[in-house]
């Protein structure tokens, strides 16, 4: 069906080692996603993948390559050390260090060095600990310590193998002591001589490479020195370099060069010195044009061998700002990048394509504002004319003189019959966004966005951008338009980015980015649309104020003001508070206060509130039973789950579920669950919510399904409202078992709701799997009735299955998954399916089997040999059969 | 309060969420954590799939325990340490995209003993032990795919659609003939006038006359609905 099936990440680089020596050639990565990697040079594939532990406990503090093996030290408490095969990937060796103090562990450096891992803990005010390991056995081989008596807290020491450097800012002078880690020697010298008389602060950062360097810089100074590390001390490089230049030193036959990046106005200009005579070298100088989509980098790794004809060539790889990973031959060009900002996406959203050119010259024929060609003999004038132009391109195009497709028509970008070709925007917690083509998997465009980070939902430490969408590709000829809220680096005030969803070009000046000034405490997009079909923004500041964009939907607002609400949550003092608009005016917008609770006491948090999907349909109103009397679902669309955890020492850890209304405040139904703990996921759809954790009492998952229906009778067939009937929903629970660990869990969703619904599961073990509703049905009854066979539900089952042909990315696995965004497609059987998290995973199911589409295999010759026949024989039967009758008449 | 409907299918309200903490700390501690801080190590040895001859499978399987929390990785003999593991009760997986592995249970006690038992999660008490360190066998190779229905010649003659067109030329063709055969024919009137003599003896009105006049022409009604 399409070739995008799974990419496979890594993450932001933090550790690189180039290996240009074996047969195939690689590069060894070590990331803060915590995977350590082996990539191919010439490809930027990856060889070989390990997903270390989550979170601290897998922090990879160190990596480092030998001849034969790459080495990681990982773990913020307890560190492990782990040796692996350079070529095959396979694990050689692990060890555990055992600690000797706590507090001082964050600061501990690691290199590597003749095969042997040393460690350097400083301690302050007193010395600097050495302890030498075997690299492989772990063995300790020898320990040592180095007095030192100037080593502050808050020193600033590099690592420059075998050296270590810091920097003492005493009254009048500043001194380097550069300590070397495998003797005892401590060299210390002024560095006036170097710096001159300064008052300014002075910076120091390592220069990475082959050779002990360090690069030294006063704030506020164009130009940095690059200090070269010996055994009595330092030497000065000759050359001063640019603070902007990025540096790294490599290996060349027999010396070493400095390797110099400089990012230039969309151009990276590479130059490389001999490091002992500060030279120049002209073959290593060059200028190429650098991509706009990547922001500036650092120099990872360098690797230079002298080529075949002459002079040397040099494999440089970058690590940049947006995370992404680039290889430069150099001179020469890049011969990879890898997009690792799609290792941490925070926002999803699948948009249609836009209209076939020949359909947008139809439906200019419809583009009219009323009032122009107001009357039936405006509109019949309108349609000559526009069929006249239709001719007229119709004429060109055949004569080869028509306008040129459009970009996006040349690209194959058009929407398909069946509504399956989508355009996935992702936006990454790097700052960077992209246009993925889901049928290919290719990224249509890219825009790196500056100084905005994304909002943290720290309750669980996950990155969130809201995403809107303002205006679809289906109001031809406005171009459909999104935005996502962030804020900016420095103030923290909101920004919103507007843009294009399927070329990916900001809509608003200069570069889409627009600075609301103020920040945001809560966003909701309206439902309504303005003339230009584009729907606005609602913004809530920090000071309960209202705002909304554009501002060309003010009035907008006005007109629904006073059936929209707003909600926030403060998962730390436990606090929602709802607003209505109902006060606001024409000049002004108000949002005042209606109700608010308070849900939590002591050590509980609010760790989630789960809305419905806001663009789900629900189709069946009700629940045939079987006595054929009707059970009507309690269908609110404006109810939330609320989440809140928390300790006590009776019943260890709790979650409770509050459903609340976020019109009324009214809690409509609570449920606490004793002795449970994370992973918790919700998912809040239609009339029923799902949710899952880990029962410390049972130590297993257990997932739970509430269903909320109204009764035999519904209380308003048209419309649900929140005020008018506060009623009480009956509620069906049941809980089941998984047997496995759930890192995600979305339902499926579709066009008209008239598909059942699916629940997607992302297990640990890298498996999506599907979960029919009826299977986790809280109606499923333990002793089976007659009346309970005829409403058609299966008996009580405690463990769900979890049969292998469930699972829907079968041997393509996906690690780290931190979610799944489900979309429905113009079929109403189909749903399409996108998995993030480390690797991204495209799918489409069909939770009713494809009812609407022809199976795959279907023969389309059988039937038209069957129709044929039928035809064929009908006409020779009846002229037999006529026959036949003249016969009879004549006896 | 004026009443305030919100369509049902048609939300009024979107909420977004943004949630807003500063310095969250998770107060809650596993309950693992406060028994005891000794550290120990969980060993083992994943067995290939006789079949598997593919090389590096040792980098394709991984071993987990806890869904994710901590990691084992194998080493070319096909041998893993899990370790810094606090003493407690978990669950070692080995997941390979291809073959199932059966996941044990290991429980560490405070005082350092091992105790390795099948995973039941239904009955959790259950002790059914297996060895330590363990030993991690495959089980069958994942059958992800349905297998798709094969074209077979009864199948095609037993479609619907076949038997649709089979049946009717049957009726068409087949039933006049045999009407038609002279000798089927006579003993058929033998029979139907035997029987009308049963029915006039019980004196019940039957609807055989009827039929017997029809069966001369049976061939005419049918043949209209093809004209």
């Amino acid at each position: 069906m399409s070739s995008f099936r799974r990419q496979s990440y890594v993450g932001k680089l933090k550790f690189a080692h180039l290996d240009a020596a074996s047969t195939i050639k690689k590069v060894f990565v070590a990331t803060e996603e915590n995977v350590v990697a082996a990539l191919n040079l010439k490809s930027g594939h990856i060889l070989w993948r390990h997903v270390l532990e989550k979170a601290e406990q897998g922090e990879i503090q160190f990596m480092g390559g030998g001849d034969d093996d790459i080495v990681t030290v990982s773990g913020r408490n307890f560190v492990v050390v782990r040796t692996w095969d350079a070529h095959s990937g396979y694990l050689n060796s692990e060890w555990t260090v055992t600690q000797t103090s706590n507090s001082r562990l964050i600061d501990m450096k690691w290199f590597l060095l003749q095969k042997q891992l040393f460690q350097v803990v400083p301690v302050a005010r007193s010395h600097i600990t050495i302890t030498a390991y075997n690299m492989s056995a772990g063995t300790r081989l020898s320990s040592h310590d180095i007095p030192a008596p100037w080593i502050a807290e808050g020193s600033r020491c590099v690592l420059a193998v075998p050296y270590l450097a810091c920097l003492e800012a005493a009254e009048q002078e500043v001194f380097l002591h550069s300590v070397s880690l495998t003797g005892v020697d401590v060299q210390t010298k002024s560095l006036s001589a170097v710096l001159g008389e300064t008052k300014a602060d002075v910076t120091l950062e390592t220069v990475g490479g082959s050779q002990p360097a360090v690069a030294l810089a006063t704030v506020g100074s164009p130009k940095k020195h690059v200090l070269l590390l010996k055994a009595d001390g330092f030497t000065l490089f000759p050359q001063q370099l640019s603070v902007a230049s990025k540096l790294c030193i490599t290996l060349n036959e027999k010396s070493s060069i400095i390797i110099e990046a400089l990012f230039i106005e969309g151009w990276l200009k590479l130059s490389g010195y001999e490091t002992d005579t500060g030279m120049e070298l002209s073959d290593l100088a060059g200028k190429s044009k650098y991509p706009t989509g990547l922001g500036e980098g650092s120099v990872a790794a360098a690797v230079c061998s002298p080529r075949k004809d002459k002079g040397r060539g040099c494999h440089i790889l970058l690590a940049t700002d947006d995370h992404a990973i680039a290889l430069i031959f150099h001179p020469g060009k890049i011969l990879w990048v890898r997009e690792e900002a799609l290792a941490s996406v925070a926002a999803v959203d699948s948009l249609d394509l836009p209209v076939s050119d020949t359909d947008a010259a139809i439906e200019k024929e419809f583009d009219h504002k009323e009032s122009e060609y107001a009357g039936f003999l405006g509109m019949f004038l309108h349609r000559l004319a526009s069929q006249m132009l239709q001719l007229r391109a119709l004429l060109l195009t055949i004569l080869g003189l028509g306008e040129p497709p459009s970009a996006g028509q040349r690209a194959g970008l058009v929407r398909d019959e069946f509504g399956l070709h989508k355009m996935i925007v992702v936006a990454s917690s790097a700052g960077k966004i992209f246009g993925i083509d889901n049928l290919s998997g290719e990224i249509i465009w890219q825009q790196r966005l500056e100084n905005v980070k994304p909002y943290v939902d720290q309750a669980v430490g996950k990155n969130q951008v809201p995403f809107f969408v303002q205006r679809t590709a289906r109001h031809f000829p406005s171009p459909a338009q999104c935005a996502l809220l962030l804020k900016h680096k420095v103030t923290g005030e909101g920004v919103l980015f507007v843009f294009n969803p399927i070329t990916g070009q900001p809509l608003a000046d200069p570069d889409g980015l627009i600075r609301l000034g103020y920040k945001v405490k809560q966003s909701l997009l309206l439902h309504e649309s303005n003339k230009e079909s584009l729907r606005g923004i609602l913004l809530l500041d920090n000071e309960d104020n209202l705002h909304v964009y554009p501002e060309s939907t003010q009035s907008v607002v006005v007109s629904v003001a006073a059936t929209t609400f707003i909600f926030t949550v403060d998962p730390d003092t436990g606090v929602l508070v709802g607003y209505s608009l109902a006060l606001s005016t024409k000049q002004k917008l108000i949002a005042s206060r209606v109700w608010e609770i308070k849900l939590t006491q002591g050590s509980q948090h609010i760790t989630a509130a789960v809305s419905k999907n806001s663009i789900e349909k629900v189709h069946s109103q009700g629940r045939v039973l079987g006595d054929r009397s009707v059970l009507y679902k309690y269908i609110n669309p404006n109810l939330v789950a609320v989440l809140t955890q928390g300790y006590d020492p009776v019943h260890k850890q709790f979650l409770n579920i509050y459903l609340i209304d976020a019109v009324s405040g009214s809690v409509v139904f609570s449920i606490s669950h004793k002795r449970a703990r994370e992973p918790v996921h919700i998912i809040h759809s239609e009339n029923w919510l799902l949710y899952s954790y880990f029962s410390d009492k049972s130590r297993r998952t257990e997932i739970v399904t509430l269903e909320l229906y109204e009764g035999k009778v519904q209380s308003n067939t048209t419309a649900f409202s929140s005020v008018a009937a506060p009623l009480q929903p009956i509620v069906d629970r049941q809980a089941y078992i998984l047997p496995g660990m759930i890192e995600s869990m979305t339902e499926t969703i579709t066009e008209k709701g008239i598909t059942s619904k699916h629940i997607l599961v992302a297990l640990a073990n890298g498996g999506i799997l599907e979960i029919p509703w009826v299977f986790v049905d809280p109606r499923r009854p333990i002793t089976v009735t007659p009346e309970m066979r005829e409403e058609g539900v299966i008996p009580y089952m405690p463990e769900l299955p979890m049969p292998s042909e469930s699972i829907i990315n079968y041997n393509q696995t996906v690690q780290r998954v931190k979610g799944i965004h489900t979309t429905p497609s113009g079929l109403e059987s189909t749903c399409l399916v996108f998995v993030y998290g480390l690797d991204l995973f495209y799918t489409r199911v069909a939770p009713s089997k494809t009812f609407d589409l022809l199976k795959e295999d279907f023969d389309h010759f059988l039937i038209t040999a069957v129709l044929l026949g039928l035809l064929v024989t009908s006409y020779i039967t009846k002229k037999l059969a006529s026959r036949k009758a003249l016969k009879q008449a004549w006896k | 309060m004026a009443a305030v409907c919100v369509l049902g299918g048609n939300t009024l309200l979107d909420f977004t969420v943004i949630v807003f903490v500063l310095g969250f700390a998770h107060a809650v501690q596993s309950e693992v954590d406060d028994v005891t801080t000794e550290l120990y190590s969980v060993e083992g040895r994943v067995f290939p799939p006789d079949s598997h001859v593919t090389s590096n499978w040792q980098v394709s399987t991984r071993v987990f325990m806890n869904g994710g929390d901590f990691v084992g990785f194998l080493k070319e003999d096909g041998t893993f340490t899990i370790n810094n593991v606090p003493s407690g009760s978990y669950v070692v997986e080995v997941a390979h995209a291809d073959y199932a592995y059966e996941p044990v249970r290991v429980e560490i006690n405070s005082k350092g003993k091992y105790r390795a038992r099948k995973v039941n999660y239904i009955q959790t008490s259950q002790v059914l032990q297996v060895p330590y360190p363990l030993k991690m066998k495959p089980l069958k190779r994942f059958r992800y795919f349905q297998v798709r229905e094969q074209w077979r010649v009864t199948d095609f003659l037993f479609s619907p659609m076949v038997l649709m067109m089979i049946l009717p030329l049957l009726l068409i063709m087949i039933l006049p003939k045999m009407m038609n055969d002279p000798e089927t024919r006579k003993v058929r009137e033998q029979v139907f006038l035997s029987d009308l003599q049963i029915c006039r003896d019980s004196g019940v009105k039957s609807m055989f006359p009827s039929a017997l006049s029809s069966v001369p022409n049976a061939n005419v009604p049918q043949i209209s609905i093809l004209q």
